[in-house]
């Protein structure tokens, strides 16, 4: 463990005998469980080269749900967690040229794609918004990788204006975002003039929205042959589960992706911070429901 | 079954008498906050029964139950306790309306010694702290804040007499009438409706948050 800031430590996993753990590429996650049974999900930010450890940062948020102060005040060295396969909703793509942007903890994912692409002599660039430039995490290793590295603070290449930095829409330039949900929020509507699919967006907060009020509705789950009724008070993942068509679930707040089903049938309304196509056949039923009176899944 | 329920009744002389008085080193344990180690007890413990009475003194006492760590500690003389899915009987709220006084016992699976803290409590639905609270997409409607009075270390002697954490002692609640029995009989209900009890507590317990 290394305290990489005054909130935040990074963490190298490593298995139980030492083995080789299952290969990952930047912008993967895994999900961690702790011993109080909490699992949370975690962007891979060490070497993908060292399949000896793992490496995860946790910030600690004494206003969040406990799992990440309980990181920070009784997880040791030598403790046994339970973390699963790693994951990538956030995969590096091929492009002309890459802009990575990064506010606090979300250096998380964006570290080890900055690394990748260096070492691929790609075109690249990278803007870290930090609130104190005196201390960040992973200073060391961002300098390390020079100058195509800025790091926004007030008192370093100063704040970043992200409206007027993105004006500009630049073709052929995928963007790779992560950060607090006010930051990727802010990038997203600053690049409202781009081309469709050129950002890449990770959140580890639930996209801030406006949903209608629940409403009941049938999920006919195709390939088991089960109808399901989720009723307004429940997740349709809930009502899956309590059916004995249980879904693996992790986050519960639609920004991991681990519950995603394919509907066969019906409109789903779409209430993740994953889905960027509205008629998108893939469905986070975690947090999200149906907008006709029922639903088929391939389930 | 009770004979005559007229047995000699003590008073503290009497009692003293026969008990004798605390060790110093008992007394001495007894702290009017969280110190570290109490924080630590807390964060891994997922179960704890809360006591309370109302303004009369009538006494009551319920299990609360969550992942572990559930008790959350604000600072070391506040802890906020989640209010989950239940009877909605709203026994222990009623009587901290009442009477804020409220006695918690709290046990970590495995360790044999509880941690007792007696405090204050009062009853909230502040926004910020019950989102903290969320557990299963679910946050609580309720929550209990405590100011502690007390806390202490009770040592694990009763857990150890009853083999609470042994394993082979939970062939015990085979012998136990189920839950549905329970109920039915206690409500007068037709012998046959144990069953659908049973049946639909096994779901109910499908939903916990």
């Amino acid at each position: 463990m290394v305290r990489e800031s005054t909130d935040i430590v990074s963490i190298e996993l490593a298995g139980p005998r030492g083995e080789p753990l299952p290969p990952w590429e930047p912008g993967a996650h895994i999900d961690v469980q702790l011993v109080t049974r909490q699992q949370r999900q975690y962007s891979l930010c060490g070497d993908p080269a060292d399949r000896s450890t793992y490496r995860i940062a946790v910030l600690r948020e004494e206003f969040s749900r406990g799992a990440s102060m309980y990181v920070h005040d009784y997880l040791r060295v030598g403790r046994t967690v339970h973390a699963g396969t790693p994951r990538n909703l956030f995969p590096l793509l091929s492009s002309e040229r890459y802009l990575l942007l990064a506010a606090g903890i979300g250096i998380t994912p964006i570290l080890p794609m900055a690394r990748a692409l260096a070492e691929r002599g790609a075109h690249w660039s990278l803007n870290y918004a930090v609130r104190d430039g005196a201390q960040f995490p992973f200073q060391a290793e961002l300098d390390a990788l020079g100058d195509r590295v800025t790091v926004n603070a007030p008192d370093r290449a100063g704040r970043l204006d992200l409206a007027q930095f993105l004006a500009e829409p630049r073709p052929g330039t995928a963007v790779y975002c992560c950060g607090p949900a006010r930051f990727t929020d802010a990038v997203e509507e600053a690049m409202a003039a781009w081309p469709r699919g050129g950002l890449h967006l990770e959140r580890f907060e639930p996209k801030i929205g406006v949903t209608r009020p629940n409403e009941p509705f049938t999920v006919r789950c195709v390939r088991s042959e089960v109808t399901v009724d989720v009723p307004a008070e429940l997740s349709m993942l809930k009502a899956l589960e309590i059916a004995g068509v249980a879904v693996p679930g992790s986050c519960l707040r639609g920004v991991c992706g681990s519950c995603a089903v394919t509907v066969l049938g019906g409109e789903p309304e779409h209430r993740d911070s994953l889905t960027s196509d509205e008629h998108s056949a893939t469905m986070y039923p975690c947090v999200s429901r149906s907008l006709t009176p029922s639903l088929e899944i391939d389930v | 079954m009770l004979v005559k329920n007229d047995f000699r009744r003590l008073d503290e002389a009497g009692l003293r008498e026969r008990l004798g008085h605390p060790d110093q080193a008992t007394t001495d344990k007894i702290l009017d906050h969280l110190d570290r180690n109490c924080l630590a007890f807390l964060a891994h413990s997922p179960f704890l029964c809360l006591a309370t009475s109302d303004g009369d003194g009538n006494a009551d006492c319920s299990p609360r139950g969550d992942y572990p760590g559930f008790v959350r500690a604000l600072d070391e003389k506040t802890i906020v306790l989640p209010d989950r899915l239940g009877n909605k009987l709203a026994d222990s709220f009623r009587n901290i309306l009442d009477n804020g006084h409220v006695g918690l016992v709290c046990f970590v699976p495995g360790m044999t010694e509880t941690l007792r803290i007696n405090g204050t409590a009062y009853v909230t639905d502040d926004p910020g702290l019950l989102a903290m609270l969320e557990q299963d997409h679910v946050t609580p409607s309720l929550a209990t804040v405590i100011t502690i009075d007390e806390v202490y270390l009770h040592c694990g002697r009763a857990l150890v007499r009853s083999g609470l954490w042994d394993p082979e002692m939970q062939d015990l609640a085979a012998e136990v009438p189920s839950s549905g029995t329970i109920w039915a009989e206690a409500s007068g209900y037709a012998p046959g409706v144990a069953q659908v009890i049973d049946d639909a507590m096994t779901g109910a317990y499908k939903t916990l948050y």
